[in-house]
């Protein structure tokens, strides 16, 4: 059918996107072995920042990007640093029941402040368009992808290339031996979880002007990161970013191909999660995964 | 040993109060008393799961689903009370056996996303489905034969009570040492010739189709059901809350945790009522705090001060506290 | 010769059980000293001590002649102390450069990486034909050296090397030797634990045998080399050691039960 180029534009951008959601749980996990279950509510954050930052100042979402995501990327540290730290060598029931705690209140502090109203922000390319040939390119959606392809790339080179990028790559890969070369992991970590949560709060901003703004977008975020990071493999970037693929190309083609896809495309990500588990746990390019 | 005698005695009390205060208690005990039961059932449903190890960061899955099997089975089948008890019991046990066949013999994390995601994919999948499930408008329950409000409330009662047995009967079992291995280190119990996988299924069937009951008998009581009240979060955190908040791996932890909880709950409501969130709000920050500071919950804290020994097998293994593994 | 490295009636073990129950020694600078041990003595909770990955009970470690056992393991790296561990644990997903460029990765040592790296290549050219490879593909001996080598990147005064001969060839296990032996020429202190006396006593100055979580005999390599009994304190059981030999701080045990 001739959807198929316009569908394929869409999951394109939407891959983008979805690549950026995913990073943070991927870099978080790898680094730190932790997954933040209140992930979700750092984008939901993010997202009522932007809004509010547009609403009362008119200050356009990507300008108002960089100061939020160097904001996101303290309260990561300062979570970090509050509460993650303290369950760092506790059994995971510990770990897992605090980041969700904490996404639990920080939803709720949202739900009381600021209702749970839809907002948006609007900013002009937030609807306007353009065509190639006969596809259509919302602009919003074209930006978002563009601040995904910045940021993911800006992750990849500063792991690669930079002195600190290298060294939170070695706590990845076995954190005894890198403090026995001088690195401070409890740091590294403090810095993982910080940029962690800087990528999430970028996705907020930037889907500020796709989706509506909820106190309760989050969670479903989160279970499609959670999906991503699975089939990519726990840990590995470069897994990510197919899994982030693969995910936008089925939902999106479900949503065009299925009767009333849009509304079964929410729970492709928990028919991936399933689907994973049986097959092939390990993912695409994980860390080995049997107990312990 | 005086203490064991107080113990079973204030069991006794209490199972007596569950099973009587339905058919004699005022209107707002029968209500009060009916929410204790019904967390007391999930409390001690996810306490079971969590002894073996496994994490549900989504109970209100096997909830909704029980309810919706019983609300079915009522409508398309016209099946009686009991009957409806007896699909909901039955689809619990199968999602929990489900659950762990899929995760296997993966690490504890991922069965703890795995309930994560189920709990949104039957959601989506109730939502989807509105010839079936009434979609998000929801469906009220209109069955054949109705089997009376007391009968109803006493049903809780009696979940509540035979899941405290049922959990006391795990307990006691030689089960129990291999799930008290398989929480502590997967790894070691495999090669002890334990299999945590015949184990695993064991556990999250029992512990689910328990969740599942208390999803059944709600759903007559309140007569009406949607997906959002069927996988309704507070379900989750509750049942989350009320063993972490008793003390966790314990018999009593999750049943003075329910009472806590509800205790907690109520008393948010009347006085922070008019803030919408505020009570989840609450239980969030109980949650960390309990991570935190109280690794044994209240009953921890109460057993410091009386310095006396559980009547439960598993003793004071608790949050905070990870086993010791010497290593070379 | 100062003493660079002193142990201190160190106590230290693993949640319930007590591997080193009193253990003392020392290593004057430039020397060579050697831990032998059989299986679970404790060589590596020894190492892991001195490093800072453990922490003992009771005890000092005391490097130039100041108690460390506060300092957290990253910064014993800038003090001094490098430790290239047991099994080697080289990054397997990094290069062999990208795992030596992580070993001077300290702010003491990053000034000097270039000069690091050409003494290592020349002392492992096995390293420097290697130096894209994939850390996890090489075989034993090559990761043994590069294990020493990236302790070296992070400028030691004392080297800490844990059971460098473990699952080596013996012409490898000599290869790993002679280089050691060229390091501490340069004026290195070194201190390894070993299970294989014979290859230790090839370079060590002096020795010490750890057994039943303690010091049970210690004395020169020649000393250690002709005694009878080292075996057998080896195994476990105290022996007396004949012979005035060098000065040393520990005491040898005399048996009697």
């Amino acid at each position: 059918m001739d959807l198929i180029p316009q569908a394929f534009s869409d999951a394109v951008l939407l891959a983008g996107l979805y690549t950026l959601m995913a990073v943070g749980l991927s870099l978080g996990f790898g680094v730190i072995r932790i997954i933040n279950f209140a992930q979700g509510e750092m984008i939901m954050l993010g997202a009522y920042g932007a809004f509010w930052l547009f609403t009362l100042f008119g200050i356009d979402p990507l300008i108002s990007l960089p100061l939020l995501v160097v904001a996101g990327f303290a309260l990561g540290w300062v979570i970090f640093g509050g509460f993650v730290v303290k369950v760092l060598d506790a059994p995971h029931i510990n770990q897992i029941l605090l980041t969700f705690g904490l996404g639990l209140a920080i939803q709720h502090i949202a739900i009381i402040l600021w209702t749970g109203n839809a907002r948006s922000t609007q900013p002009t390319y937030a609807t306007s368009s353009f065509l190639i040939g006969d596809v259509l390119v919302v602009h919003g959606r074209l930006v978002a992808f563009l601040v995904a392809v910045v940021m993911v790339v800006a992750l990849i080179a500063w792991l690669r290339w930079s002195e600190t990028g290298l060294a939170t790559r070695a706590v990845a890969e076995n954190r005894g031996a890198a403090t026995l070369m001088g690195i401070d992991v409890r740091k590294i970590y403090a810095l993982s979880f910080g940029v962690s949560c800087a990528l999430s709060v970028a996705t907020g901003v930037v889907v500020s002007f796709i989706l509506t703004i909820t106190p309760f977008m989050g969670f479903p975020m989160l279970v499609k990161a959670i999906a991503i990071v699975i089939l990519g493999g726990l840990g590995s970037i470069a897994g990510t970013v197919i899994g982030a693929i693969v995910l936008a190309f089925a939902e999106t083609f479900a949503s065009y191909y299925v009767p009333e896809g849009s509304g079964w495309a929410e729970g492709i990500a928990f028919i991936l999660i399933i689907g994973i588990l049986i097959l092939s746990p390990r993912g695409i390019r994980g860390q080995a995964v049997e107990t312990n | 040993m005086g203490w064991r005698i107080v113990s079973w005695s204030i069991w006794a009390l209490g199972f007596a109060l569950a099973l009587l205060i339905p058919l004699f208690g005022n209107p707002m005990m029968i209500d009060i008393t009916f929410r204790i039961c019904s967390l007391v059932v999930l409390a001690v449903s996810w306490n079971v799961m969590a002894s073996a190890g496994l994490i549900s960061l989504g109970h209100s899955a096997f909830f909704g689903l029980g309810a919706y099997a019983a609300i079915l089975t009522a409508n398309l089948a016209g099946a009686p009370f009991w009957l409806t008890l007896l699909v909901a019991i039955g689809a619990g046990a199968v999602l929990g056996s489900a659950l762990a066949l899929i995760t296997g013999r993966l690490r504890g994390i991922y069965f703890a996303i795995t309930t994560l995601a189920v709990s949104e994919g039957l959601r989506v999948i109730a939502v989807m489905l509105p010839d079936m499930t009434g979609g998000a408008k929801g469906a009220y329950l209109a069955a054949k034969s109705f089997p009376g409000v007391t009968a109803i409330n006493l049903g809780m009662g009696v979940a509540a009570v035979g899941t405290c047995l049922i959990a006391w009967t795990i307990s006691r079992s030689r089960y129990h040492y291999a799930f008290r291995a398989m929480r502590a280190n997967e790894h070691a119990s495999q090669m002890l010739g334990i299999y945590p996988l015949k184990y695993r299924v064991a556990i999250t069937a029992i512990s689910g189709s328990l969740a599942s009951l208390a999803g059944g008998v709600e759903v007559w009581h309140g007569g009406y059901l949607d997906p959002a009240l069927a996988f309704d979060l507070h379900i989750t955190i509750t049942s989350q809350i009320a063993p972490i908040l008793g003390g966790l791996y314990t018999l009593s932890g999750p049943v003075l945790g329910a009472i806590a909880t509800i205790l907690l709950g109520d008393a948010t409501r009347i006085g922070l009522g008019h803030i919408q969130g505020a009570s989840l709000l609450v239980f969030g920050m109980v949650l960390v705090v309990c991570v935190l500071y109280l690794p044994q919950g209240i009953r921890g804290g109460l057993s410091d001060v009386f310095r006396r020994r559980s009547v439960t097998c598993a003793s004071h293994v608790s949050l905070a506290k990870s086993a010791d593994v010497a290593r070379p | 010769m100062s003493t660079i490295l002193e142990l201190a009636s160190l106590k230290a073990g693993y949640g319930q059980s007590v591997i080193l129950q009193d253990v003392s020694l020392s290593v004057s600078e430039g020397e060579i000293v050697c831990l032998l041990g059989s299986n679970g003595a404790g060589k590596t909770t020894t190492t892991r001590a001195i490093s800072g990955l453990l922490s003992p009970w009771s005890g000092e470690v005391r490097f130039a002649g100041v108690n460390i056992v506060a300092v957290p393991a990253h910064k014993r790296v800038a003090l001094g102390i490098c430790l290239a561990p047991e099994g080697r644990q080289v990054f397997p997903n990094f290069t062999v450069h990208e795992n030596l460029l992580l070993g001077s990765y300290s702010e003491a040592a990053r000034p000097r990486r270039a000069e690091k790296f050409d003494e290592v290549y020349s002392l492992f050219p096995r390293l420097a034909e290697r130096r894209s490879q994939a850390a996890g593909l090489m075989s034993g001996g090559e990761q043994q050296m590069l294990a020493i080598g990236r302790a070296l990147m992070g400028c030691p005064r004392l080297l800490v090397l844990d059971e460098p001969s473990l699952g080596l060839s013996p012409k490898i296990i000599v290869d790993v030797y002679e280089a050691v032996a060229t390091i501490a020429k340069r004026g290195l202190s070194i201190l390894f634990v070993e299970q294989n006396v014979q290859a230790a006593l090839t370079i060590a100055h002096r020795g010490y045998v750890l057994a039943n979580g303690r010091i049970a005999v210690s004395g020169t390599s020649a000393e250690l080399r002709n005694a009878p009994h080292v075996q057998e304190a080896f195994l476990g059981r105290r022996v007396s050691l004949s012979g005035a030999g060098k000065a040393s701080p520990s005491s040898v045990a005399t048996s009697s039960h």
